[in-house]
């Protein structure tokens, strides 16, 4: 693998990230759907931001995947791709599969991602093999992610609802920016000769809660205080892997040393 | 559930024209990406897709503007382009006076002897392990063209699936997520960095152009068929 952007070694398998990524994405939102429709409250929003965060992961190590053949444009853009595969796909599955919408968007954002994919590679002549299948995963991730966030904050997959909670009050600005950082962000930040695998993620487990943390405030406006929960199990996530993060920078920094400032006349 | 009728098949081309629009207006937008952020290449240091997405969204909101005024499509897609513009430019004006009071460099271009319309010489200006800095007459009156053409796209991609749905919020966003699958598209073929259309990788535009038709007709054949709920 050339690897002009970094990227180490994969401990984790790719195989078992998407399988934890697109189950986990699916059983939260399906969890939070039922659960909230059979006691008829919104205490269970927060398993949806779980399964978010299940995605997110899955979604950042494919793009710390693609990332390390160096595609010339920045990180930024490919999460941003993916959330605009997945805000199409995502609403159209919602708009015509009822219950069944997101497993309907999720396919349909990885059919795009192949497809854009594909065309990266035939027609742009990008030759970036595993760009399909990266492709293919950020799709999914896009949409499990804003499938995901709109039912925190809408409380159950219902299209009218999540338009007139989500969409009409302007939440979905909020959550497709927070929902893109989280993906691109941390490979991002975390690039470099020395990126570690288990950094980046563990890393994206914390901007994965920050998401899961706006989406969760912005549900307080929705569902009302039962989205507190949300948003205090955000923040425990947000501050145990930070803490947890701050501990694998360490053990990759070489050392940290004071040198003083430069003595008169130094340079 | 899903309806089809002949109308949709309009609003199909229109995304399609627009997101075709969006993926040629990339290629005029002088990026330098982080070569250019440190002075050391020609145009605006950042990536496309900020860069394009920073005026496609000023291009919506003047849009939107003009939608509550009236439904005339020609007004509305040149409202949007004229925003798109504006905002391109005072990035790029912006950007220069950080170039050139800030850094201390000559706006130049290093992929032209001469200016095609100053014709200024170039190279005598071109600091030495530079390719290029700062965004120099070319450069901005390519930028102001790609602003035109990514504002026009992105309020057509609007306007059409306003006709359809009827919700601002959910065109706007559809509108932005079309725009930025074109716009990376362009962005991948020009490789993150572009000078504007005197470079020679606008020369790729032709394949641009296919990627982007292909990748807006299946989004759009999709974004037509969602409806504005209730």
């Amino acid at each position: 693998m050339s690897v002009a952007a970094g990227g180490g070694e994969s401990k984790i398998d790719k195989t078992k990230l998407m399988m934890y990524g697109l189950g986990g994405g699916v059983l939260g939102i399906y969890l939070t759907h039922v659960l909230n429709t059979i006691t008829g409250s919104g205490y269970f929003s927060f398993l949806a931001g779980l399964g978010v965060i299940a995605a997110v992961v899955m979604g950042s190590d494919a793009v710390r995947r693609v990332c390390s053949y160096g595609i010339g444009t920045g990180v930024p853009s490919i999460g941003l791709m993916a959330m605009g595969m997945g805000l199409v796909a995502a609403w159209f599955g919602l708009s015509i599969g009822g219950v069944a919408g997101p497993i309907i968007g999720i396919a349909i954002a990885m059919g795009f991602g192949y497809f854009v994919g594909l065309l990266a590679n035939r027609i742009i002549k990008m030759n970036i093999p595993v760009m399909e299948e990266v492709l293919m995963t950020l799709g999914g991730a896009g949409a499990i992610v804003l499938i995901g966030l709109s039912v925190v904050v809408s409380g159950e997959i219902s299209y009218p609802l999540i338009i007139s909670s989500v969409v009409d009050t302007g939440y979905i600005a909020i959550i497709f920016i927070a929902g893109s950082l989280a993906i691109l962000h941390p490979f991002n930040a975390n690039l470099g000769p020395d990126e570690t695998q288990d950094r980046t993620l563990v890393h994206t487990i914390s901007t994965g809660a920050l998401a899961m943390f706006a989406a969760g405030l912005a549900s307080l406006a929705t569902i009302g205080a039962a989205g507190f929960l949300t948003v205090i199990i955000a923040v425990i996530i947000w501050i145990k892997t930070f803490m947890w993060y701050f501990q694998l920078v360490k053990r990759d920094s070489s050392g940290v040393v004071g040198t003083g400032l430069l003595p008169e006349g130094g340079l | 559930m899903i309806a089809f009728d002949a109308n949709m098949v309009l609003y199909i081309i229109e995304i399609v024209i627009g997101g075709l629009l969006v993926g040629v207006g990339v290629h005029f937008v002088p990026v330098g990406g982080a070569p250019a952020a440190m002075a050391q290449a020609t145009g605006v240091g950042t990536g496309t897709v900020q860069l394009a997405a920073g005026s496609g969204l000023t291009g919506l909101l003047s849009a939107g503007l003009m939608m509550g005024v009236t439904d005339n499509i020609a007004l509305i897609v040149i409202s949007g382009a004229v925003g798109a513009m504006i905002m391109v430019d005072a990035t790029m004006i912006v950007g220069n006076w950080v170039y050139i009071y800030g850094v201390g460099v000559p706006p130049v271009s290093a992929k032209v002897d001469y200016d095609p319309i100053t014709k200024e010489p170039q190279p005598p200006y071109i600091s030495p392990g530079t390719v290029g800095h700062g965004i120099p007459t070319v450069s901005f009156v390519s930028g102001t063209i790609g602003g035109l053409l990514g504002g026009a796209g992105g309020s057509l991609i609007y306007y059409a699936l306003m006709s359809i749905n009827q919700n601002p919020g959910l065109s706007g966003f559809f509108a932005i997520g079309i725009f930025v699958v074109n716009a990376v598209i362009a962005s991948y073929n020009i490789q993150g960095t572009i000078e504007g259309f005197h470079d020679p990788k606008f020369k790729r535009v032709p394949r641009a152009v296919q990627a982007c038709l292909v990748a807006s007709l299946v989004i759009g054949i999709f974004a037509v068929l969602i409806t504005g709920g209730a």
